[in-house]
């Protein structure tokens, strides 16, 4: 069955969208946090809580690319025919990939706050 | 058959329906087997030749053709290479023994400079845009970009703007604070050269922008039917990529030109801390354009590789799916490192710590795509075809590059390095690899669809080992010599601190480096005695192999219905059916430029646009727009005003006299069954994505103003400052009811005008512009009436920032009004042709969003503080 967000480009970028919001929100929030009170722990507890709804959202849109990706039924990796079909498993490939990288992406932002305790 | 039909029936209150295409799409085997008659074909050919053809003699200039504009603009951007090359020999020369004199330490500052700015602004982006437009319709089967006057426009805004600021080195007045111009040095740096570089690069920087709206629009709609969003050709997904990035990434930097040129010619106190401003803006807002920039010039670069790789290795690219990945994704998070430049400034290092990570995480989809390549090749049977070699060549420079570049993410290490040559060594790695080796394989492998000719094979395999060792002897030694404690950007240098004989070596490489390129140039310039080109020498799968030599100007002869990634390898009999003009548009009998416009995602025909042609318009637009960033340079601010009426005026009349055109009929047969409409508006029109796609760009140029208000909030303790006065509450609270009055006015007018009430979509654009000015008036009068005066702290100064940003924006919103309101008049906006007032709409959507953060920011942030 063919939904709307299976030709949509946007969803194809959701997560690296995701990413992208995460690292603004991480940033003004640290930046302010240090700025205007130098309260480093209510930094990290900020950057904690923002990476949890960061992964949870790309991981909403992660499975949503595999159920379009639809790997299994097809057992077919190469989405090079004119089709309705391949244009769908091409969006929800590239989708899934992208899910992937943004996931290590936020992980990887959000690693200095767990191991550097100060605003300095 | 095309007698109109009847109208069907209509409530009064229905709009009138628009015209959608008819017939049979897609076409049957059957139907794209049937023969043409030759005679027909000839026929067709006639008049499609004297549609495309070129003017002749001294009206070549007018020319608007993708296949002119972008050989004027590579062939431009790479003698400003040339030059800039030139700049760095000289500078090699001085380096080359310590306390030498060959040039004073001002003339060094102005070369390093312009070096820089050259390299990047004069050359690596452009070149992009150029050879982008060159072949990104071929690479489609499209007839022409969507908009070639913008083209041609961009093109010689780009050669104006570039002499202007290289032609400043002559009259020893050129800039001299670096290529990155931070405050204090460069707002306080005495002379005109900090103006010139400001104002003749963001004149660039616009014509930039416009080639990217181009480019972008190119893809989404310009395919050709049946080439879905799978099967599109890797560079044209780089494309994709990289006119976004330019749209995010511009941007900024147009919006810290405009506060840096304020602080310079009106005194606002942006950067200058004694007055509550931070010089630290300027670095964010520079790198927020400088790393991205970066990217911009790398991914089209290797767009390139993905075009060779696969013709070298003579199967399709492997992969696909991962290369999608990894423009995509390195085209996000190469948004998350600029302040990757900017370590030594004493941020939190929390904050560091963000961006060190994610410059260590955007090495994963760069690395995908070098790995996809490998896989390619070794899949394959592989040619060491010459391009390839330069391809080889760039990927391993571009690996040492890359290597440097994960220790310099490291915060603490870019500490001990930072400013010293290691930093040079890395960059030049980067650029070489990511962008000169691949551009220059490039061309040996575009060569021939440019030029109908070949290079030479032996000149090109000195010019690569010349260029190739030059650049490793002159760049290797760089590392010591920074790891050494050489610092960047000096003059001369003492002797017998170990820096002399690396600095010799790499002044040596440097000239080896020039043999490579020159051998390179006068291969590319010589005058070729040679027979025309075979069609597709290197056994190509794309579409751009399927070129016509010698050049008849009209792209393609008709433009194909596509099934594979590879038509040429895979597609039957695509060659014959292709030039016998078996697909669609084959014909131009109206006398008109034609091409396909088609659904974003699943390529769907939808329209066939009618396309601009030769022009003087766009040169007079190009020349005053010229003169209304250039005399600013100098003060002369009534030249300036009266430059910038004319450029709107020639943009209007280019407007008026070629888009958006009543057609003859409103569909038209394009072949093979099928019927498309030969007028659309709103989304499905090119035009509406150009606006679209131009106003996201603007979109950002406003939010990094409003990013300057809230990094003051959080770097300033004195913002506002304590007694502050604020702008007046009621004059904000009028003007954003006016502007959404007016906002609301113009959207309204567009639906009443579907419905043919022609006098109250009359008085609606009527009634528009004067709510508009008097919202702008009262944004004015909501500064000037408490009498907050903007030279005397940073709060007030980026307060009327806001307001001489948003104000401008709504003149242009009342020209677009009143350009909609004289064209209901004229005949030209109808129920059925109203592409001009959906554009309107949209600009309107935006700018009322703008009117209303500018509201919210001004009156009401004091108090939330």
């Amino acid at each position: 069955m063919e939904k709307a967000r299976h030709t949509s480009l946007w969803q194809m970028i959701a997560a690296p969208i995701v990413w992208a919001v995460h690292f603004c929100a991480v940033y003004a929030w640290t930046a302010s946090a240090c700025a205007h009170a130098g309260a480093a722990e209510e930094a990290r507890l900020g950057v904690a809580l923002m990476t949890l709804a960061a992964l949870g959202l790309i991981a909403v849109f992660a499975w949503r690319a595999w159920r379009q990706w639809d790997l299994l039924s097809e057992n077919d990796h190469v989405h090079d025919a004119p089709t309705d079909g391949h244009r769908r498993r091409f969006l929800g490939h590239a989708g899934l990939l992208l899910s992937m990288v943004s996931a290590i992406g936020v992980s990887f932002v959000a690693a200095p706050a767990f191991y550097i305790g100060s605003c300095l | 058959m095309t007698r109109p039909r009847p109208e069907p029936p209509r409530a009064w209150h229905d709009p009138i329906p628009q015209a959608a295409p008819e017939g049979i799409y897609p076409p049957t085997e059957e139907m794209l087997r049937a023969p043409v008659d030759p005679k027909v074909q000839q026929a067709q050919e006639k008049r499609l030749r004297a549609v495309w053809a070129q003017p002749k003699g001294w009206r070549y200039i007018s020319a608007v053709n993708n296949s002119e504009v972008g050989a004027w603009y590579s062939l431009t951007a790479f003698g400003f290479m040339l030059a800039a090359g030139v700049l760095a020999l000289l500078m090699r020369v001085q380096l080359a023994v310590p306390e030498n004199d060959f040039l004073t330490a001002d003339r060094f500052n102005q070369f390093f400079t312009m070096h820089g700015s050259a390299m990047m602004f004069l050359f690596a982006v452009p070149m992009f845009e150029a050879i982008s437009i060159l072949l990104l319709p071929a690479l489609l089967g499209a007839r022409d970009m969507p908009f070639p006057r913008l083209s041609a426009y961009g093109y010689w805004c780009f050669l104006i703007g570039g002499i202007f600021v290289m032609g400043s080195l002559l009259f020893n007045v050129a800039p001299d604070s670096g290529w990155f111009m931070y405050p204090p040095l460069a707002t306080k740096a005495e002379g005109p050269g900090s103006d010139i570089w400001l104002l003749g690069l963001s004149f660039i920087e616009v014509a930039s922008i416009a080639a990217a709206v181009e480019l972008i629009v190119g893809v989404i709609k310009c395919r050709p039917p049946g080439m879905r969003i799978n099967l599109m050709p890797l560079y044209a997904w780089y494309v994709l990529v990289v006119g976004g990035m330019i749209l995010f990434a511009f941007p900024p930097l147009i919006a810290g030109d405009f506060l840096f040129e304020m602080e310079r010619s009106f005194d606002w106190p942006f950067f200058d801390p004694a007055r509550g401003g931070d010089p630290m803006l300027w670095q964010h807002l520079f790198w927020i354009f400088g790393h991205p920039e970066v990217y911009i010039v790398f991914l089209p670069s290797i767009a390139i590789a993905a075009m060779v790789v696969p013709t070298a290795a003579q199967r399709p690219i492997a992969g696909y799916s991962w290369i999608v990945l990894s423009a995509v994704g390195t085209g996000f998070l190469s948004f998350g490192l600029w302040v990757h430049h900017m370590f030594t400034t004493g941020l939190p290092s929390l904050s560091l710590g963000f961006f060190s990570a994610a410059s260590e995480a955007v090495v994963i989809p760069t690395g995908v795509q070098l790995f996809a390549f490998m896989a390619t090749l070794m899949l394959g049977r592989v040619r060491m075809i010459l391009p390839m070699l330069w391809i080889a060549g760039a990927v391993a420079i571009f690996t040492a590059g890359g290597l440097t570049g994960v220790m310099l993410a490291i915060a603490p290490f870019d500490w001990q390095v930072h400013d010293t040559y290691f930093i040079v060594a890395h960059l030049h790695y980067t650029l070489f690899g990511g962008m000169i080796f691949p551009v220059i394989g490039g061309v040996y492998y575009y060569y021939p669809f440019f030029a109908k000719k070949k290079m030479s094979e032996r000149l090109g395999r000195w010019s690569f080992w010349l260029t190739f060792t030059g650049f490793n002897i002159c760049f290797l030694p760089m590392h010591l010599t920074g790891l050494q404690g050489m610092p960047r950007r000096v003059y001369t240098y003492p002797g017998g601190i170990g820096w002399d004989w690396l600095n010799l070596i790499s002044t040596v490489g440097a000239f080896v480096v020039a043999a490579g390129i020159l051998v390179f140039a006068w291969d590319l310039l010589r005058p070729k005695r040679q027979p025309p080109t075979e069609r597709n020498p290197w056994q190509g799968g794309t579409l751009e192999w399927s070129h016509d030599v010698p050049d008849p100007g009209w792209g393609s002869r008709s433009v194909p219905y596509i099934t594979s990634r590879y038509p040429l390898w895979e597609q039957e009999e695509f060659l014959d059916r292709l030039d016998s003009g078996r697909f669609y548009i084959p014909d131009a009998p109206e006398g008109l430029r034609e091409t396909v416009v088609t659904s974003a995602v699943d390529a769907v025909p939808q329209h066939v646009a009618r396309i601009t042609g030769p022009a003087w318009c766009t040169l007079w637009a190009a020349a005053f727009t010229g003169g209304a960033f250039i005399f600013p340079t100098f003060h002369m601010y009534v030249p300036a005003v009266i430059s910038a009426l004319l450029a709107l005026a020639a943009v209007v009349w280019w407007l008026w006299t070629s888009t958006a055109q009543v057609p003859e009929a409103p569909l038209k047969d394009v072949g093979l069954g099928l019927r498309l409409p030969t007028y659309v508006s709103g989304p499905q029109a090119p035009g509406w994505w150009g606006v679209f796609i131009t106003m996201l760009g603007d979109a950002t140029g406003f939010a990094s103003l409003v990013f300057g208000v809230f990094f003051y909030w959080t770097a300033r303790p004195d913002f506002p400052p304590e007694g502050a006065i604020h702008a007046d509450p009621v004059f904000v609270a009028a003007a954003a009811m006016l502007l959404c009055a007016s906002w609301g006015a113009t959207r309204v007018a567009r639906s009443v005008n579907r419905r043919a009430w022609h006098g109250l979509t009359r008085a609606l654009l009527a009634a528009a512009p004067v709510l508009a000015l008097a919202g702008g008036g009262a944004f004015v009068l909501a500064v000037t009436v408490p009498d907050m005066e903007p030279t005397s702290h940073v709060y007030p100064a980026i307060i009327w920032a806001l307001v001489v940003w948003t104000c401008a924006h709504i003149l242009a919103g009342v020209l677009m009004q009143l350009y909609c309101l004289a064209g209901a008049f004229a005949g030209k906006l109808t129920p059925r042709h109203d592409a001009d007032l959906w554009n309107t709409t949209l600009f309107w959507h935006f700018l009322v969003l703008t009117c209303l953060v500018t509201a919210a920011v001004i009156g009401l942030l004091p108090g939330a503080l």
